[in-house]
């Protein structure tokens, strides 16, 4: 290794191994030998379709609200000892509140940014959520979970679990009138259980509703033991991607057996960069500009009281909906029963994750197709599967309406009573009517593409290269996955 | 709240209430000094309310066509709430009564109450003085009696079959405690011995807040919470999101077509 | 296109003088971006040390990390290689040969280890019941779910019901059409004993239920506040109705008969308190509710 500099460098510039970058590299290498591991990494390919970086939005959500969340935590007291509140927020002053309400409040009016800290990190919260939602709906559509993806999609539906429940928990610690009721709601839902439930329930709140441990408890949930969970879980999750590299869309070049795309470095870590500035950026303005979770109107948490128009963070609304358009229901014998807010509650809840689970599981033993896939399909190209996805987004969006229905009878003037009894029947005719026409229009779209659908092909392991000699005119289909 | 502050609260304004009710009622104004204004009363009753609400207030209680409930023990309270707020007069006795501009002046608005107050016993509409209220006070009971209907930020609420119950943006103080006073349509009757005078100047220094809160967070949305929230992250921030993915991910497009050199520093970059 | 297509390649500048110019553009924008993020860096420390303000804290923030952020990205696809490269996937399963030499290290391994099977059978027994043992300690969580979720403290009765503040109740505190929320004496912050008490028209139609015709005082009528579906207090009287309505998920309550739901996903009536006068005239709580209050469990009925 001499140190003359390399033929095309100008003579006189120093060559890079005089660079601090580099010698701090050579540092770290000499000592546990990562060049040729970094190398491999730098070189990594990534597909740069625009439907990939919906992970990433998650991602970079999660590190904000890891960030915003331990500024929190330096002013948040989780304690439910009773104190008179005598900050600077008038209309709560001498009103007897917890102490965790009142540090809440302490954030929002006499800490210096405390408020759009804490503004942040809630519209954080949301968007986290929101962004897991459409990166599930990408490689669900997309087909990104089949082999050799399945234990991704299940720490994928994991990490999505974990982020409901800590969102959940977050919101619920500060003690106040909206939060508050919903843990009543989730305490009720944990003694709707048969056999275990009022175990279960006085376990986790220490006694009977409110109990004096559940703030404490639940603030330990939510910034350590999830957080915890989630940044092991989203390291494997990764580690596992870089593993078996990123799936692609089919395209000039594109095969099973290759990934085409941009290097990592240097350009594809500068856009992911910026993409985690941007994202920053947008929930700075958010936090700033839109008021979110207004503690001092809803007041503090008082179990014999309750505000109208009662929901919980959007993410729960589905659950919210499914226990107000559940009809009036029980099963009672011998003494027993099994409550209304249980089939609900936890039963359709369970269903839903379930299914989430096994869909890679089932997908491959109904479609008997248990290959490898690095291809991408295109929704159209797989029409059921699109309209069995379409159909359960049709669903739980009857679900989400139905969480509100008190909100949307008093903005246009319904009946309340009118609305639930319509998402009633809605959520079991809609889905069978939304599936039955995207897989009309999946149909059609493929027939116009002149491509097959999956049904329609009998192999499947066709290398793009020889497709591509064999038809060219594919050169619309192809340029779409690269243009859209 | 349990506690000193409250007890002593509750306590004085119930005493005071005590020593000052024989004093009031020696002071009740006696109706001779006012025929003037109850015979105008009578008069605009007649021409404007007497085909639903009976000739003498009884009430009309027809299968079908105009009908309306008995007044004669609406108060000057209910009286003054249902004119001033414009519920009352309605075209129809379909219609679902909304606030909107009074059809009458305050001095025929006066003369209307004083009629329908002479009718029978009814809630006298209450002295609200909201520079007497304590906004702290006045949160609290608006807390435990009120926000179950017209939500904690006083925005309205839903309630059964297509009635509702109506935001407070536009209630005056007079109006508050006229409403409270007498439970027009489905709301409740809150008596003296419940909400006494003096927590009604809270009440309605509360509800005068509630029209104008402090909001520091930004962008109020509602004040309704959760779901105004959702509609921003879904319909703002989503899309903004979605935009900036679209316009990062997209590659610039490729500038030069491949030549034999490149491409074999393109197999150079395929090692692994 | 061609037939056989690689992906394309292209060198990171092009020779073309509308290149050169547009880049010119492109870097000065970028330039920029990151000049307004320090302006709006500093501006948000200034903001800050006068006391601070959140629509411009936020605003500002936003500002920096947008500037930095689109600085680095116009930097990203303007001045970046973007060319179009593959990579080979290499099969992911290991071949056969790797497979049988950990299979067989295993099994040299493991040898020791299976042969013993008595030593095997005890450790795994031994492990387990530790397991079983640290399991114990979550006992400690909370208490056994006893009585507790049955009874109220109007167990004690018969007692008083009083408002929030203490102050007992007499029937001519509440008007014809209106409703108060009332606790057992001494017990008002009890979550499961929160009372309603309604005072309905006496022309209203009200049925009491067999074996209740006692249990109303003046035309008042005590129900349990806490909904049978989830336990939300029901707090939406609607009088001219004469309807409970709990605004959490729209279960309806008819007063007028129990309390019984007429709409919504609550399955059960409110329970209804027992009352009556006591000498001085407050009124009295005269046993515990009907039934459990608040929302079911397994077994509510036993």
């Amino acid at each position: 290794m001499s140190d003359a500099p390399a033929p095309e460098t100008p003579r006189r510039r120093r060559g890079p191994e005089h660079l601090l970058t580099h010698r701090l590299a050579r540092w770290v290498d000499s000592r546990l030998g990562t060049a040729k591991l970094a190398r491999t990494t730098l070189n990594k390919v990534f597909p740069d379709h625009w439907s990939f970086m919906l992970g990433e939005l998650g991602l970079y959500c999660f590190i904000v609200l890891v960030l915003t969340g331990v500024y929190l935590t330096f002013f948040f007291d989780p304690s439910l000892n009773q104190v008179i509140y005598r900050g600077s927020y008038a209309p709560l002053r001498g009103v007897e509140m917890t102490e965790a309400f009142r540090s809440a409040l302490e954030l929002s009016f006499d800490v210096r940014a405390g408020l759009v800290m804490r503004q942040i990190h809630h519209w954080a919260a949301l968007l986290f959520l929101a962004s897991l939602g459409v990166h599930l709906a990408r490689v669900f559509f997309t087909g990104a979970f089949r082999r050799p993806r399945e234990l991704n999609w299940i720490i994928g539906c994991t990490l999505l679990i974990l982020a409901m429940l800590n969102g959940l928990f977050g919101y619920s610690l500060l003690d106040d009138q909206l939060s508050g009721t919903g843990l009543r709601i989730v305490y009720s839902i944990t003694l709707s259980i048969p056999l275990v439930g009022t175990w279960l329930a006085s376990l986790l709140f220490g006694g009977e509703f409110p109990g004096p441990d559940i703030i404490s408890r639940l603030y330990v949930i939510h910034i350590l033991l999830v957080p915890a969970v989630i940044v092991g879980l989203l390291t494997a999750h990764l580690a596992i991607l870089v593993r078996q590299k990123h799936t692609h869309f089919s395209g000039p070049g594109r095969r099973e057996d290759n990934v085409v795309g941009e290097r990592m470095w240097p350009t594809y870590a500068a856009k992911a960069l910026g993409l985690f500035f941007l994202t920053s950026a947008l929930l700075a303005f958010l936090g700033g500009v839109f008021q979110i979770n207004p503690i001092w109107i809803y007041g503090p948490f008082d179990p014999a009281e309750v505000s109208a128009a009662s929901q919980p963070d959007w993410y729960m609304g589905w659950l919210d909906g499914a226990l107000r358009i559940m009809p009036g229901w029980e099963i009672r014998a011998f003494g027993f029963e099994i409550p209304n807010p249980f089939f609900p509650g936890v039963l359709l809840a369970g269903l839903t994750f379930g299914l989430l689970y096994a869909w890679p599981f089932l997908e491959a033993r109904v479609t008997r197709d248990h290959a490898e896939h690095h291809l991408l399909d295109r929704p159209r190209q797989r029409p059921v599967r699109t309209a069995l996805g379409m159909a359960t987004i049709s669903f739980y969006s009857v679900l989400f309406l139905g969480g509100a229905a008190d909100v949307l009878a008093a903005t246009f003037g319904l009946s309340v009573n009118a609305i639930l009894w319509t998402f009633r029947f809605l959520c079991l005719l809609a889905p069978p009517v939304v599936g039955w026409v995207t897989y009309r229009l999946c149909k059609e779209l493929s027939a116009r593409d002149g491509v097959p659908t999956a049904s329609t092909v009998t192999v499947r392991e066709i290398p793009g290269r020889l497709r591509h000699r064999e038809e060219p005119k594919q050169a619309e289909p192809e340029s779409q996955a690269l243009r859209s | 709240m349990t506690g000193r502050l409250h007890r002593w609260l509750v306590a004085a304004p119930l005493v005071a209430t005590a020593l000052a009710t024989p004093l009031a009622v020696a002071a009740a104004p006696s109706q001779e000094g006012d025929d003037g204004q109850l015979a105008q009363g009578r008069e605009l009753y007649l021409t404007g309310c007497s085909s639903c609400h009976g000739p003498e207030g009884e009430g009309v209680d027809a299968p079908s066509g105009e009908r309306g409930p008995s007044l004669v023990e609406a108060g000057e309270a209910g009286a003054y709430y249902y004119l001033s707020t414009g519920r009352m007069p309605l075209a129809s006795s379909e219609e679902q009564p909304i606030r909107k501009d009074p059809a009458y002046t305050p001095e025929q608005i006066d003369a209307l109450v004083a009629y329908i107050a002479s009718l029978d016993d009814g809630p006298r509409l209450p002295d609200v003085d909201v520079r007497q209220g304590d906004v702290a006070a006045g949160g609290e009971i608006f807390r435990a009696n009120c926000q179950a209907c017209h939500s904690a930020s006083g925005s309205g609420g839903a309630l059964s079959y297509g009635r509702a119950a109506p935001r407070l943006s536009e209630a005056t103080p007079t109006q508050v405690g006229a409403a409270v006073r007498s439970g027009p349509g489905q709301m409740p009757v809150f008596g003296p011995e419940t909400i006494t005078d003096e927590q009604l100047d809270d009440l309605a220094r509360y509800v005068e807040y509630l029209q104008n809160p402090s909001d520091p967070g930004g962008i109020p949305i509602g004040r309704t919470g959760p779901i105004p929230e959702g509609f921003v992250a879904w319909l703002i921030a989503i899309p903004a999101l979605l935009a900036l993915v679209g316009w990062i991910g997209t590659r610039s497009p490729i500038r030069r077509p491949a030549t034999a050199a490149t491409a074999a520093t393109a197999a150079e970059g395929d090692d692994d | 296109m061609t037939d056989l297509v690689e992906p394309g390649v292209t060198g990171p500048d092009g020779a073309d003088p509308d290149h050169e110019e547009r880049g010119r553009r492109v870097e000065l924008t970028s330039a920029a971006c990151f000049v307004v993020a320090t302006l709006a860096a500093i501006a948000l420390a200034v903001v800050y040390w006068q006391g601070g303000q959140p629509q411009a804290e936020g605003v500002l923030l936003a500002l920096t990390l947008g500037g930095i952020g689109v600085g680095i990205v116009l930097w990203a696809k303007h001045f970046m290689p973007n060319d179009e490269v593959a990579e080979e996937r290499h099969p992911l399963q290991s071949s056969e040969e790797e497979i049988a030499e950990f299979s067989a290290d295993f099994a040299a391994g493991q040898s020791s280890l299976g042969r013993r099977r008595i030593l095997v059978a005890t450790a795994g027994g031994a492990c387990a019941a530790l397991g079983v043992a640290l399991l114990f300690p979550v006992r400690s969580l909370g208490p056994r779910p006893g009585r507790g979720l049955k009874e109220t403290p109007y167990r004690n009765a018969p007692i008083r019901v009083v408002i929030e503040s203490g102050v007992p109740v007499r029937p001519a505190d509440l008007e014809v059409d209106g409703f108060i929320t009332v606790w057992p004496r001494g017990h008002t912050d009890a979550a499961d004993a929160a009372t309603l008490l309604i005072r309905y028209r006496s022309d209203q139609g009200f049925e009491p239920r067999p074996g209740r015709e006692d249990w109303t005082v003046d035309d008042i009528v005590a129900y349990s506040k806490l909904c049978t579906h989830v336990g939300c207090p029901v707090g939406l009287y609607q009088a001219q109705l004469g309807l409970l309505l709990c605004p959490c998920h729209q279960s309806t309550f008819d007063v007028m008969q129990g309390a019984r739901p007429v709409f919504g996903p609550a399955a059960r009536p409110l329970p209804q308190l027992p009352l009556a006068l006591d000498d001085e005239g407050f009124i009295i709580a005269t046993g515990d509710f009907s039934a459990p209050v608040g929302p079911g469990f397994w077994d509510r009925g036993r």
